[in-house]
C-alpha cells in the first residue's frame, strides 16, 4: 500500500492510507498503529489512529520531520500481520424521538423521506467501528445508508446531551458527554459510551460492531435517559 | 497540612501541568497550561522541572488563604494582585506564612495567570497528568475548576532568595498578534485567492473560545470540500468549518475532526493566542517548517534547561 507524509504541524506528521471508509484500509490503519505504539519509540509522544490515517506527534528537540516520517516508514513496512480478534457485537438502545432527535425532521424533508424512513435507514445497518477520538468514547461508525448521507452543521451546536446519536457524512456516531456537536442529532441512548470502568475508557473499540435498536420513550427513561 | 485553601475559585481556576501525553488515541484530550511560557517561568522561577503542577487562574477572581509556609511564583495575565490587602506584582517569587491571603482581581491584560510553588501541588495523577480536563471530568480536583472549600496541598518548602523575570523578558500582551503557520493537512483544499487572504487579512478575536480553542471572525474562505474523512488534530491545527471562519485548536481540543485544516499555527504562537483578549487582532504569515521547528526547539530547550542562580 502506497503511504503519503504530509505536514500537520511543527512537530506532527500525518499518514494517509487511502480516502475513503473501507474495512480493509482500516485493517492496515490498525495494523500500523500497533507496530507503531509497540515499538515504543523515544519521543513519538502520540500516535492517533482514525479511518484512513495516522497522525504522529514527535519530541522536535529529537526529530525534525523528514527524520520522523522514515523511522515511522521503517517500523509500518515491517508491521506484522495482526490475528484476526473475535469480533463483538454491540447493541446500543436509542430513542428516535423528536424532542432528543434535534434534526430528524429537517433531515426529513432534506431527503424528502419520512421521519418513520430516516429511523428505519438508521437502524437497517450493522457499523463498523473505524475509529475511536474525538473524544473519549467516541466511536466512529461506517458506514450509513447512502440515502441519509448528510453534510455537518454549518454552525456546529454548542452543546448536545451525552449520549446523542448522531451521522454526518457516511458516518454515525453517539455523543459520551456533554459536548459542542457539528454532526446532524438523530435520537439519543440511555447507554454509557464513556466510563472509567471501561477498558480504554470506551464500551466501543476498534473492529466491534454496532447496531442501534429503538427503544420507546418510556423505556429510554427507564435506563436513565434524560429529557 | 501545607498549601492553599481556596477561599474563591474565580472564574475558571484549575490545576494544571503541560498536559497529558500518550494517551489521545484513547480519545483523551491533551489538556494543560494554556500558556507555556508564563507556565515555564513560573516553575523556572522556583527552579521546579519544567512539566510541574501549578494553579491556572483564568480571567481571574480568586482568593487563597496561605496554610504554613512555603515560596510562590506568580505569572501570567497582568491581574491587580494582591497579599494581605497589599498590592504585589506578578513575575516574581513570594513566600508565604501561615493565613497569608492571596487575592487576584480581573486581568486587564492576557487572561491566564499562574501560580507554582516548589514541587506542584499534591493531587492525584491521572493518566500520567495533573492537569484538569473539564470536559472530561479528569485530573485536578475531581476533574472540576477549583472551588471555594477546595485545598491545595504543596510541601513545605521555601526559597532562600527572592527571583523575579527581569523586564526585558516580560511578555507585553498586545492587542495584536502575529501566527506564524506551518502550512500542512488539507492546504491545498484552498485556492491561491483563498491562501491570499487569510494570510492578508486581519481576524477578529471576538471571544468565542475557551481552552479547546479559539474561533476567529473575518474574511470567510471556503475549501473545495466542506468535510474530509475524519482524521487526528494537533496543537494549533487551524480548523475551517464550513462557515468559512479559522477556529484556532488549543490544548482541551478534540483528539479527532472533519473539517479541512489549513494548517496549524506555531505553538510558541499558540500562546501568545490564549493570552488575547476579546476585540483583538490576529494576523496570519507562512512560516516554513525548518524555521517552525528551530523557534520550538529555542522556546523548549530554554526552558527545559535553564536555571536561575
Amino acid at each position: 500500500m502506497k503511504l503519503e507524509f504530509r505536514i500537520a504541524s511543527y512537530n506532527s506528521l500525518i499518514i494517509y492510507f487511502g480516502e475513503k471508509i473501507d474495512p480493509l484500509i482500516s485493517k492496515e490503519v490498525q495494523k500500523a498503529y500497533l507496530a507503531l505504539k509497540n515499538a515504543h519509540i523515544e519521543g513519538f509522544f502520540e500516535i492517533i489512529p482514525s479511518y484512513a490515517s495516522i497522525m504522529i506527534s514527535y519530541d522536535i528537540l529529537q526529530y525534525d520531520h523528514r527524520e520522523a516520517c522514515l523511522k515511522a516508514q521503517t517500523i509500518i513496512d515491517n508491521a506484522q500481520e495482526i490475528d484476526k480478534l473475535e469480533q463483538k457485537i454491540v447493541t446500543i438502545p436509542t430513542y428516535y424521538g423528536l424532542e432528543v432527535g434535534f434534526d430528524l425532521e429537517v433531515l426529513a424533508q432534506e431527503k424528502n423521506l419520512s421521519v418513520e424512513e430516516i429511523i428505519a435507514l438508521h437502524v437497517s445497518e450493522d457499523y463498523f467501528v473505524y475509529a475511536i477520538g474525538f473524544a473519549p468514547g467516541f466511536a466512529y461508525l461506517g458506514e450509513i445508508h447512502e440515502a441519509l448521507a448528510t453534510s455537518r452543521l454549518p454552525n456546529p451546536r454548542k452543546a448536545v446531551p451525552k449520549g446523542s446519536v448522531a451521522i454526518a457524512d457516511r458516518q454515525s456516531a453517539v455523543y459520551p458527554l456533554l459536548s459542542p456537536a457539528g454532526w446532524k442529532i438523530l435520537g439519543c441512548t440511555p447507554t454509557a459510551m464513556f466510563d472509567s470502568t471501561y477498558e480504554g475508557l470506551s464500551l466501543l473499540h476498534v473492529g466491534d460492531m454496532v447496531r442501534f435498536e429503538p427503544i420507546s420513550k418510556a423505556l429510554f427513561l427507564k435506563l436513565g435517559g434524560a429529557l | 497540612m501545607n498549601g492553599f485553601l481556596v477561599e474563591h475559585g474565580g472564574m475558571q481556576s484549575s490545576i494544571q501541568d503541560a498536559g497529558r501525553v500518550g494517551v489521545s488515541d484513547i480519545g483523551l484530550t491533551q489538556s494543560g497550561a494554556m500558556d507555556e511560557y508564563a507556565f515555564g517561568y513560573a516553575n523556572l522561577l522556583l527552579g521546579n522541572p519544567f512539566n510541574t503542577s501549578v494553579i491556572e487562574v483564568a480571567l481571574g477572581g480568586m482568593i487563597l488563604r496561605a496554610r504554613g509556609n512555603f515560596s510562590i511564583a506568580l505569572c501570567g495575565a497582568s491581574m491587580p494582585c494582591s497579599l494581605n490587602g497589599e498590592s504585589i506584582e506578578l513575575w516574581q517569587t513570594y513566600t508565604l506564612k501561615e493565613d497569608d491571603i492571596l487575592s487576584f482581581g480581573f486581568a486587564t491584560s492576557g487572561n491566564f495567570a499562574y501560580i507554582a510553588v516548589i514541587g506542584g501541588f499534591l493531587t492525584p495523577l491521572a493518566y500520567g497528568s495533573f492537569s484538569t480536563s473539564i470536559k472530561e471530568g479528569l485530573g485536578g480536583v475531581e476533574g472540576r475548576k477549583l472551588l471555594k472549600g477546595d485545598f491545595l496541598a504543596c510541601e513545605s518548602r521555601v526559597l532562600k532568595n527572592k527571583r523575579k523575570v527581569e523586564n526585558p523578558w516580560l511578555p507585553i500582551y498586545a492587542k495584536e498578534v502575529v501566527l506564524r503557520v506551518v502550512l500542512g493537512y488539507q492546504s491545498d483544499f484552498f485556492s491561491k485567492v483563498q491562501h491570499n487572504t487569510f494570510f492578508n487579512t486581519p481576524y477578529m478575536y471576538k471571544g468565542e473560545g475557551d481552552r479547546m480553542g479559539y474561533r476567529l471572525s473575518g474574511e470567510k474562505i471556503v475549501p473545495k470540500a466542506t468535510g474530509i474523512l475524519s482524521e487526528p488534530i494537533c496543537f494549533g491545527a487551524i480548523q475551517i468549518p464550513s462557515h468559512g471562519e479559522p477556529i484556532v485548536l488549543l490544548k482541551e481540543r478534540q483528539t479527532i475532526g472533519g473539517y479541512p485544516k489549513i494548517g496549524s499555527v506555531l505553538c510558541v504562537d499558540c500562546f501568545k493566542l490564549a493570552q488575547l483578549r476579546a476585540g483583538g487582532v490576529v494576523k496570519f504569515e507562512v512560516i516554513g517548517l525548518e524555521e517552525a521547528g528551530a523557534k520550538a526547539r529555542a522556546f523548549y530547550r530554554f526552558f527545559l534547561s535553564s536555571k536561575l542562580s
